[in-house]
């Protein structure tokens, strides 16, 4: 049994079990009989009735890359998902994608208003400004100009405007 | 004429592009690569390779005295410089021929004039080249620009001179916000292409962008090559190019051919080079810049005049005439190129580093597929994001954008997120279809054109797990059962009918 979920959408409890002439696909209680075989690798045919239907599909470690009628998906194992991106709480500005930081904007304990430039990491010829996602004061910083970051690395602390947080910073977890 | 041997002192799926048409002319290539680049497609399309310094393009691409070195040790006789990177550099110009070798494009001197604004400007005006009000004087004092702009009305565009890319750009509404918009510009300006010298022009809502292609050669001998419509963009980046222009009766479009070639004549230009023009709603067009280099968009020309650029390009710099005059260029059919990026438009157009797992290339009639990716390609935060360009001939728009639709559905790139969606939207979209573009449409139809990417349907999910947890030919049990190949849980001895070369019935 596998929890398997694709962007924000509930996860699905899917069981897969190979039959003679059919793979048995259990989602959510339901049973999907399908008579699918590899042509190539990543490339697929299910075969139906009438007709068959070629689809795309490449598993990366807990992660299914899925090309199914022209649009595509990336199905997550959950348990690997979740080690990926633990979304930190809204209080923590994470690097959007893996890059280079350029510019730090902000202090720690600098009032800062929502919407205001916190950082820029640049990646791919383009500077993407990370944002204050609310009014309030910076509390850390845990990055420097010239530091590479990965995704999900929490780059910034922001605490509630007006006082001075006491309030224990959660340890950022460090990433290679 | 044709060089002996070139460098190509770029990547990615121009530097491919390059090579296939010296492979075909029997020229001899040298590929450069950075550290992030050992085994990248280009590396592979050409003769021979060189390592030219660590990831970080100012380091490696950008780094000119690496690259003259490379050519020079390599023995080639000419260095085409793709486009970005150095591609405008009046400084890599002048080094290339300092050092004795051919440059494929305009000499330094071009550069320099087009890769200033406020000159290029000027340019044009003596020339005869319609452009927008403005001011583009060397007096840059506070109190000028603002008395300048107070002439020239709201709302107003302020350019740094030496500019590209948007950066710096900025438009104000009224005199209230224009000196501290002054002040960010001249600093963005200054750090981004080390000269604050800004220029002002009056901005035009909901403009059209179309350029013209020109080549000349040494004999100062110039042709066109018909527009292109470069409207649909992102950041200041172009997305989707077509021609013809659907904006264009046929006076207008000699009309705008013909202010290139004055524009082209004025600069003294060499090699292929681009004529941008601003298009006002009502159909007034203004000279915006010249691009002294190969574009990005130049496949769609070469599917509407059959000609091959980047060979006309090795040729004229090896110091051939055009092999043809204006009255011989033809230009049949609607030709559209779609870049995809690696990108993920649902959260802002964020890079999308990564690998490529799995790779479909489109095909059919009028389908040509330019790309720098093969599967196992990895996508790194290092450059540019584009990944392939699709460009598709018709006989008519119809037939160009049907075949458009049909090519994108069948292109897939497993791996890392790509626009591809979104490229299928903006194709299908009312708007697109009708030809009614202007440089906002991505912004203006962000609401339709993002909505809500589709729900897995049921099915899907089921095939996928069934491909992936049914077969067992997934990655990491590929590995482990490498070895037992003759057992039954191996899906390839499940395939009937399926076996390499097979002389199976009904096979001649």
């Amino acid at each position: 049994m596998r929890r398997l979920r694709c962007g924000d959408a509930e996860a699905h409890a899917v069981d897969v079990r190979r039959e003679k002439d059919s793979i048995h696909v259990m989602i959510d209680g339901a049973v999907h009989r399908l008579d699918v075989s590899a042509v190539a690798p990543g490339v697929f045919v299910l075969r139906r009735d009438v007709g068959v239907e070629v689809f795309h599909c490449v598993r990366d470690g807990g992660t299914v890359h899925l090309s199914w009628r022209g649009d595509t998906y990336r199905i997550e194992e959950e348990g690997e998902e979740r080690r990926v991106s633990a979304r930190p709480t809204s209080d923590a500005l994470e690097a959007p994608m893996p890059g280079k930081v350029i510019k730090v904007c902000v202090e720690v304990g600098q009032e800062v208003a929502k919407g205001e430039e916190i950082l820029v990491v640049e990646a791919m010829k383009m500077e993407n400004a990370l944002r204050a996602p609310r009014a309030g004061r910076i509390i850390a910083i845990d990055t420097h100009v010239g530091a590479a970051v990965a995704p999900g690395r929490i780059l910034v602390q922001l605490g509630d405007a007006g006082r001075e947080s006491s309030s224990p910073l959660v340890t950022p977890q460090q990433e290679e | 004429m044709r060089p002996s041997k070139l460098l190509i002192a770029n990547r990615g799926e121009i530097a491919v592009r390059i090579a296939r048409t010296c492979r075909a002319m029997s020229v001899p290539t040298v590929a450069v690569y950075s550290e992030a680049d050992r085994d990248a497609l280009h590396v592979r399309e050409c003769d021979e390779a060189r390592l030219i310094g660590p990831a970080e393009a100012a380091h490696s691409y950008l780094n000119i005295d690496t690259l003259v070195d490379a050519a020079r040790h390599s023995g080639a006789d000419a260095v085409h410089p793709g486009y970005g990177f150095l591609s405008e550099s009046a400084a890599f110009a002048a080094a290339v021929r300092d050092a004795g070798l051919t440059f494929v494009g305009p000499p330094a001197e071009v550069h320099e004039c087009m890769g200033d604004k406020a000159r290029a400007r000027r340019l044009m005006v003596r020339a005869g080249v319609p452009v927008l009000p403005g001011y583009d004087g060397s007096d840059q004092a506070d109190a000028t620009l603002r008395a300048e702009a107070e002439k020239l009305g709201w709302p107003l565009m302020i350019k740094p001179s030496r500019g590209g890319g948007g950066k710096g750009m900025r438009v104000v509404f009224g005199a209230v916000g224009f000196d501290s918009a002054v002040q960010t510009s001249r600093r963005e300006a200054l750090a981004a292409f080390g000269n604050e010298d800004l220029v002002l022009e009056r901005f035009v809502e909901r403009p059209r962008h179309v350029e013209v292609q020109v080549l000349a050669d040494a004999e100062g001998e110039i042709v066109h090559l018909y527009e292109r419509e470069c409207s649909i963009q992102r950041r200041h980046q172009k997305v989707i190019e077509e021609t013809p222009s659907p904006a264009l009766t046929e006076a207008l479009r000699s009309e705008l051919c013909e202010a290139a070639l004055v524009a082209a004549r004025a600069a003294a230009y060499r090699n292929a080079g681009t004529v941008e023009f601003l298009f006002e709603p009502g159909g007034k067009f203004y000279f915006l810049e010249m691009n002294t280099r190969l574009q990005v968009e130049h496949a769609i020309t070469e599917a509407l005049t059959g000609l091959d650029l980047v060979r006309l390009q090795l040729e004229i710099a090896a110091g051939s005439a055009i092999p043809f005059e204006q009255g011989d260029v033809v230009s049949r059919g609607h030709a559209l190129e779609c870049r995809i990026y690696a990108e993920d438009p649902s959260r802002d157009d964020l890079p999308c580093p990564g690998q490529i797992l799995h790779l479909v290339v489109p095909e059919g009639p009028g389908v040509r597929f330019d790309s720098g990716i093969g599967v196992g390609s990895h996508v790194t935060i290092h450059y540019d994001p584009m990944l392939a360009k699709l460009i598709t001939w018709g006989n008519d728009r119809n037939e160009l954008l049907e075949r458009t639709d049909a090519a994108l559905r069948q292109t897939v790139v497993l791996g890392v997120t790509t626009n591809l969606a979104r490229l299928r939207k903006i194709v299908e979209h009312a708007a697109f279809r009708e030809g009614a573009l202007h440089t906002g449409f991505i912004d203006e139809q962000i609401a339709d054109l993002s909505a809500t990417r589709s729900e897995l349907p049921p099915e899907a999910l089921a095939a996928a797990a069934a491909a992936s947890y049914g077969l067992r030919p997934d990655r990491s049990s590929m590995e482990t059962a490498g070895q037992s190949s003759s057992s039954a849980a191996d899906p390839w001895s499940e395939l009937g009918g399926w076996r390499l070369g097979s002389s199976g019935a009904g096979r001649e």
